[in-house]
């Protein structure tokens, strides 16, 4: 049986207009391969493909071409969806919703049944901190505890693949650290996590394998361990330096 | 299952706490209780109770199926808009559970709404209060009718020549709908009579009708019916609705009518005749006719869950209001419209799509609850189940399934 949980192979996304005219060619022939317990880094600078290549692994994008596969399935099917956990990059509560609310919503979405349902909701509440206001509407949370929530309910069906878009996005540094913290811990129990993230001392903190998009294509990937060099040093010597935004000039 | 009713739950909590409920509510209560004091009747209290049901009923009813047909496309549109969607489609849930549970947290807001008008009219008008069946007489149909006509109309020689070359199934849907307009005249000492199926032994029994005459002024009715054994005598106008109780025990299947007054009368027996046989009463009535509303407001919850689904929410409400007027509009527009204006391209095509539109919102048109309890007509089980089936639950999987479609068909 293959390791593989994640599997992408020449997958081709182009984005068109109205007409149907192409406009972007957001990701071009990437293959990639997320192996069951490891924690993996799809890294890149903005608009380097990450968040489309995320899309379409969760099935919320149809390639354009080639294959995408979640446990050897179609990323749509009920079955690859039932072992999914899904944190986007902003945490798109619903705000007229309490925190608990949340949690044994998503619980029986994963077909929780309602005491199980609460019982998960109060354990993943204790676990992110939120316990004291899990009665509180979402709607007036600050941005770190609206992420604490989304992160809780990512977790709520038990999932074994979960996929962090820029988890650690509006957080404080402790809360940062708890979530690195968690990420290591879920790794250890042998959950998959799928992670991309601007912030590379995160990601080298927390990644066993990365890999390094730039304009749709992959250009370097790897095994931290046995990168050679900090990952920042790395990265900056296969994507560039960022010249193009000539800082230093515009300072002058 | 159990996604289905966290979807149902999360619309239903969004539509409480976004005070949807609470708006819909005050509307329909302000509206039920202000409309008494500022309607006029025609000074009768069977026409002040006529104007109240139809009016007070129907004007919740319009304000529900406007405003839960708008939030409707917002349900998975805003949704999409906002992005919270995706975090739903990700889970293992059936798109289709998507779709119905939204839409039926709209019609429970919808019923709630209803039903409590429903209840302020009770209150208002009381429990007593009749209710009959109607029964039409038997007659061939409008469009046996229109065929048996078309032949005739062929055969003539005076017959225009731009007729002949007519498409036939123009002309026929022509005569079918001028079929139910046909006049009979009964002159002055002939009489006239009508088969009904379905009255034998009834006793109690009416008849309700509507004589015109070939002019516009108000003439003086009189005569007698006679069905069976039963009998009753009219004494009123031309141009009102007159209703004769029949003494005696109905029965015979013939109700002929004696003109005795000095004037010829005439009345369409398809619109203008109906014999009465009580039934059950005012609070059943209101019962099936409650039903009936909350099902119509299903098929137009479950079409603005469709459009909100397939096409942005601005795009959506747009197409759902358009559609709305239009099929508000339609029935009379193909009713009325004069057919010979049909021969200039832009009418034929304005007809075209009236026409289509009409058959398309049909199931929620052709349903009168509020005109047939305001009338005290009785709306049958029958009929009922007819639009439950039909608009409850038929017209909203089928639109349901669809918005499934349009949902995973959409990048995110």
């Amino acid at each position: 049986m293959s390791d593989a949980i994640i599997e992408l192979s020449g997958v081709v996304k182009i984005f068109r207009d109205f007409w149907l005219r192409p406009t972007v060619k957001a990701v071009d022939g990437l293959d990639l391969e997320v192996r069951r317990g490891e924690v993996f880094g799809l890294l890149g600078p903005n608009g380097s493909g990450k968040s489309t290549t995320i899309k379409m692994i969760l099935g919320l994008l149809a390639p354009t071409a080639g294959s995408v596969k979640m446990f050897g399935k179609s990323p749509k099917s009920k079955e690859s969806r039932s072992r999914l956990g899904y944190l986007p990059e902003l945490s798109y509560l619903h705000p007229f919703l309490t925190a608990r609310e949340t949690l044994r919503y998503y619980a029986g979405l994963c077909s929780l049944d309602r005491k199980t349902a609460g019982e998960r909701a109060s354990q993943l509440l204790e676990m992110v901190g939120l316990s004291g206001v899990a009665d509180r509407r979402v709607g007036g949370f600050s941005k770190g505890m609206s992420r604490r929530v989304a992160l809780a309910s990512a977790l709520v069906g038990k999932p074994e693949l979960l996929v962090l878009d820029e988890p650690t996005s509006g957080l404080d540094p402790i809360s940062t650290r708890e979530v690195k913290l968690l990420v290591k811990a879920l790794a250890a129990k042998g959950m998959t996590v799928l992670v991309t993230s601007h912030l590379l001392a995160d990601a080298e903190d927390i990644c066993d394998r990365i890999m390094i998009l730039n304009h749709g294509k992959s250009v370097a990937g790897g095994r931290i361990s046995e990168l050679g060099s900090s990952l920042e040093e790395f990265f900056l010597a296969k994507v560039g330096s960022g010249d193009d935004f000539a800082l230093a000039d515009f300072l002058a | 299952m159990i996604s289905l009713w966290r979807i149902f739950w999360l619309e239903s909590v969004s539509l409480l706490r976004s005070k949807t409920v609470a708006v819909l509510l005050a509307a329909s209560a302000a509206w039920m209780f202000a409309f008494p004091h500022f309607a006029a009747g025609d000074g009768t209290a069977e026409g002040a109770r006529e104007m109240y049901l139809h009016y007070s009923l129907g004007g919740v009813f319009a304000i529900l199926l406007v405003s839960l047909l708008a939030s409707a496309t917002g349900a998975i549109a805003s949704e999409r808009a906002a992005k919270r969607l995706q975090l739903t489609v990700v889970r293992p849930v059936s798109l289709f559970a998507v779709a119905w549970g939204k839409a039926a947290a709209h019609v429970a807001v919808g019923a709630l709404t209803l039903a409590f008008a429903a209840v302020v009219a009770l209150a208002h008008l009381g429990a007593g209060g009749k209710c009959s069946h109607v029964l039409k007489p038997v007659m061939e149909s409008e469009r046996e009718e229109a065929a048996r006509m078309y032949d005739a109309y062929m055969a003539d020689p005076e017959t225009p020549e731009a007729v002949k070359q007519a498409k036939k199934s123009v002309v026929l849907r022509l005569l079918a709908q001028r079929a139910g307009d046909h006049y009979q005249t009964i002159a002055a000492g002939s009489s006239a009579h009508w088969r009904f199926d379905g009255a034998d032994g009834v006793s109690n029994a009416s008849v309700r009708l509507r004589f015109s005459t070939m002019f516009d002024s108000r003439q003086d009715v009189a005569g007698e019916f006679t069905f069976g054994g039963a009998k009753g005598i009219v004494s009123n106008q031309t141009q009102a609705v007159i209703e004769v109780p029949l003494k005696g025990a109905a029965g015979g299947g013939v109700l002929e009518f004696s003109n005795l007054g000095a004037n010829a009368l005439m009345l369409r027996p398809r619109k203008d005749i109906g014999v009465m046989v009580p039934a059950d009463g005012f609070p059943a009535n209101l019962l099936r006719s409650y039903l009936t509303m909350v099902s119509i407001l299903a098929l137009a919850v479950s079409f603005g869950i469709f459009l909100g689904a397939a096409l942005s929410r601005p795009v959506a409400i747009f197409t759902a209001m358009t559609v709305l007027a239009l099929g508000e509009m339609s029935p009379g527009v193909v009713d009325q419209y004069p057919d010979q204006l049909e021969t200039d391209r832009r009418d034929r095509i304005g007809l075209a799509i009236t026409r289509f539109t009409e058959r398309m919102t049909r199931p929620v048109s052709s349903a009168s609850p509020l005109e047939r309890l305001s009338r005290d007509e009785c709306v049958e089980w029958g009929s009922l189940l007819k639009v439950a089936v039909c608009d409850l639950v038929l017209l909203p999987a089928i639109l349901a399934a669809l918005s499934a479609l349009a949902v995973s068909r959409r990048d995110y």
